[in-house]
């Protein structure tokens, strides 16, 4: 009798513990956060031009040291094999160091063949490999590597044209666009006629480790592939195959969302970028190729090193925005709702919990990205399929940050291959899905249309 | 006893606090003064004279190797050795604030990549290359071209170079690339001056909106956050990465024996830059400006970079010999690096963002 007494106590003092966890968490309202932490948690104050370099707080001491080896790593510059120090570079390559194309951690300049270039050609010809990827080029592979050491032959030269357009606003503003062609000279072989050709900038380094968290059941919520919503905007995840955990996944990187892990992308760079060969890619990127050193020396990276920039880029700080209680900023972010840019620049993501990583875990973030696969119309399409994405398709790029490129890149540019000189430059070349958005925005105000930019400079 | 001590300390609070609210219309409109004269300074009496000298020192070394070039003799080698290190000296200290063109523009790998590649360096020089200036240009490495392939020449991997030793075409090859420093040194120079890429203007209008400086404050940011990346670059990578790996071949300067001297004119640069009296010209600085507000943080600073600089000098070996038998000495330097970059990136960055607000 007494044991029953005790057990109806027991339950009745136990009923508001499971009354509270019947009561869902509410979340707080949108302007009690804080605007300016980008990255949540792993947000940074930084507004110089090293905004884009620093590391996320909460690391131990021992995290801190792999953080700053990754850091040290990017910094340094590969020398011919062999070597006692950074041995391995090309025989072919596009640059010498990681920072040498990412400058500051951040972007660039949309040049080729220089040792302060940061922008690559991606090559392949009709049809897909086994795991549906772009096809090899016989001679040259997927990537053009336009300089060589001494001695060597670069596969070839490019030299980029721009041809400049007018755009003239309703109102009868104007503003200069100019659309970049590519040539290539001194080819080591002969180029197939059939050849697709893809630019790329280096894209900033930070958010990465945000990114690989957004869970892929948010990035897939947003997808609308055969636009069921009669929005005009599909959304389409790309899958691809990751050759460091050797299946098909998610693509989150990559100007066509084609890359799914830091570890892919770093480790490719390091093989196809500089020559040097590592675990994931052991095999020389001019391997069957004249060029081939021939030494046995293969992979060139340890793999602690190759541990420690993935930890690196993992562990990057997203800067904080600047001026958000500016009310031509908060205007010019009503706006860019209005004019429809959110519709695929998400501007607020939670990313998944990852215990390892609590300053990364279960952030409320805003990288303006869907993270999916968008037509962008013909002015910017680059016609190389890859994966599932088409010649039309690239990915809607992260925008956090983006106020900040001209602190981090002294001239900034923008889009994948950098022709835009401004951001309004960007925003004109817009087409395909982002058409009605951007003609919403051709339409507005100059002074709207100049608030909606400060607004993307406060990013 | 102990509440007298405390009376008369609350006292001292209290007439100093008062002393300075009395001064504070005054103090105020010295301080906007201020401002713009550490600004105006920070140009005209540090960058552009700065690397000014750098040109000079740039010019002499490359006569002094033509010289060397058509007379190999051991005194010019000497008096090569000699200008290296005098242009080394000014770059060093430059690096004091690596704001601008320096970065934006890639004028820091052009003159200063590491490590020198030498598979590259004796295929160049085996080849029938003329080894001309336009041919530098046209290397796709900056490993072959700078400081530290002229430095491999000039010393040998021995550091006992002699005259005779040197062969044509490393003479014909050093000559081009010190032609091909001075031109890389004058493009420097005019990226910051009015006939050129003027990027003083650029700061000078900070605070007037325009990119990239829109706010003063954002141009003291960038000059404080430069004396605080010197040190961390000196006291996190340079220094420390030969010292945790105990491995001498990662020193950066390792055949003139000078990378202790780098590195110690790395941190002087940067005391210079904060104390408004870089290479000798006297004007408005940060230390300044720290002064007129918070006297014991200024202070606290300026030990600071004193105990870094002086402690290099208790590091009596080159650097590659000391990161094996004068561990305590060279860990010693790192420490105050490091006690000294926390406070240029807590103290006097939260002093920044307090005190400068347009």
């Amino acid at each position: 009798m007494r044991i029953r007494k005790i057990y109806i106590v027991a339950a009745l003092l136990a009923m508001p513990s499971f009354l509270v966890m019947c009561t869902k968490p509410s979340a707080f309202s949108e302007d009690e956060y804080d605007p300016r932490l980008s990255g949540g948690a792993a947000t940074v104050f930084d507004e110089t031009s090293k905004a884009f370099g620093n590391m996320i707080t909460g690391l131990s001491e021992y995290d801190q040291h792999i953080h700053g080896l990754g850091d040290n790593s990017v910094d340094q510059t590969f020398v011919t094999a062999p070597a006692t120090i950074n041995s391995g570079l090309g025989p072919v390559f596009n640059n010498v160091s990681c920072r040498s194309c990412h400058h500051n951690d951040g972007k660039g300049s949309p040049t080729t063949g220089t040792v302060t270039s940061s922008m690559l050609m991606r090559l392949s010809i009709p049809g897909t490999d086994a795991h549906g990827g772009p096809l090899a080029v016989p001679g040259f592979g997927l990537q053009l590597q336009d300089l060589a050491i001494f001695g060597k032959t670069q596969e070839a030269k490019v030299t980029i044209s721009y041809i400049e357009q007018i755009f003239t606003y309703p109102d009868q503003n104007i503003a200069t666009l100019r659309k970049p062609t590519y040539t290539f000279t001194n080819t080591y072989a002969n180029l197939p006629s059939d050849v697709m050709v893809s630019p790329r900038m280096a894209p900033p380094f930070f958010g990465l480790g945000l990114i690989s968290l957004i869970p892929e059941s948010t990035i897939l919520s947003f997808a609308d592939e055969n636009d069921a919503d009669g929005d005009g905007i599909s959304g389409k995840p790309n899958y691809v195959f990751d050759a460091a955990n050797n299946k098909m996944m998610l693509g989150r990187f990559g100007m066509k969302a084609n890359t799914a892990t830091i570890l892919t992308q770093a480790a490719s760079a390091y093989q196809q970028d500089m020559g040097i060969t590592n675990r994931i890619f052991p095999v020389e990127s001019a391997f069957g190729q004249t060029q081939l050193d021939g030494l046995n020396d293969d992979p060139e990276l340890a793999d602690t090193l190759l541990d420690a920039v993935d930890y690196y880029l993992l562990t990057l700080a997203v800067p904080a925005r600047r001026n958000t209680t500016d009310a031509n900023v908060l205007q010019g972010e009503k706006l860019f709702a209005q004019v429809g840019c959110t519709n695929c620049h998400k501007p607020t993501i939670q990313t998944g919990v990852d215990v390892r990583y609590p300053v990364l875990s279960n952030q409320r973030i805003h990288p303006y990205t869907d993270l999916l696969l968008h037509d962008m119309g013909d002015g910017l399409a680059d016609g190389r399929p890859d994966f599932k994405a088409t010649g039309k398709e690239w990915k809607t790029p992260a925008l956090w940050g983006v106020g900040l490129f001209e602190k981090t890149n002294g001239t900034p540019f923008y889009l994948h291959d950098g022709r835009a000189r401004t951001l309004e430059e960007a925003i004109l070349w817009h087409s395909g899905e982002a058409e009605k958005a951007k003609q919403n925005f051709v339409a507005l105000t100059q002074t709207d249309r100049n608030n909606l930019v400060r607004f993307l400079k406060s990013l | 006893m102990k509440k007298l001590i405390f009376l008369f300390a609350a006292g001292c609070i209290t007439v100093v606090s008062c002393s300075k609210d009395d001064n504070n219309t005054t103090s105020q409109t010295n301080f906007e003064t201020l401002k713009d004269s550490v600004i105006i300074d920070f140009v005209n009496k540090t960058a552009i004279p700065g690397y000014e000298d750098l040109l000079s020192k740039a010019t002499t070394f490359d006569n002094v190797v033509t010289a060397l070039n058509s007379a190999p003799t051991d005194a010019n080698l000497t008096a090569a050795q000699t200008a290296w290190k005098n242009m080394r000296s000014t770059w060093e200290q430059c690096e004091g604030y690596l704001v601008g063109p320096v970065e934006d523009d890639n004028y820091d790998p052009n003159m200063d990549t590491w490590p020198v590649d030498y598979v590259q360096m004796d295929s160049l020089l085996a080849s029938a290359n003329t080894l001309e200036v336009a041919d530098i240009e046209a290397l796709s490495t900056l490993s072959l071209r700078g400081y530290h392939p002229i430095e491999y020449i000039l010393w040998g991997t021995d550091g006992q170079r002699k005259a005779a030793d040197l062969t044509t075409r490393q003479k014909k090859y050093i000559n081009s690339l010190t032609t091909d420093l001075k031109n890389t040194c004058t493009k420097l120079r005019d990226s910051w001056i009015a006939s050129g890429g003027n990027y003083g203007a650029k700061l000078l209008a900070a605070g007037k909106g325009t990119e990239p400086f829109t706010t003063k404050k954002s141009a003291f940011v960038a000059m404080a956050t430069g004396l605080a990346d010197i040190c961390g670059e000196v006291g996190d990578s340079k220094m420390k990465e030969p010292y945790d790996a105990k491995d001498s071949s990662i020193v950066e300067s390792p055949f003139s024996g000078n990378s202790l001297i780098d590195f110690r004119n790395n941190i002087k640069g940067a005391y210079d830059v904060y104390m408004g009296k870089f290479l000798g010209n006297n004007g408005y600085a940060l230390h300044h400006l720290v002064a007129a507000k918070n006297l014991s943080l200024d202070n606290k600073i300026q030990q600071q970079f004193a105990a870094a600089v002086s402690s290099f000098d208790a590091v009596k070996l080159p650097y590659e010999q000391a990161i094996f038998t004068e561990r305590v000495q060279s860990l010693q330097v790192m420490t105050n690096l490091a006690t000294l970059k926390a406070t240029l990136e807590g103290d006097l960055q939260s002093f920044i963002q307090t005190n400068i607000t347009d």
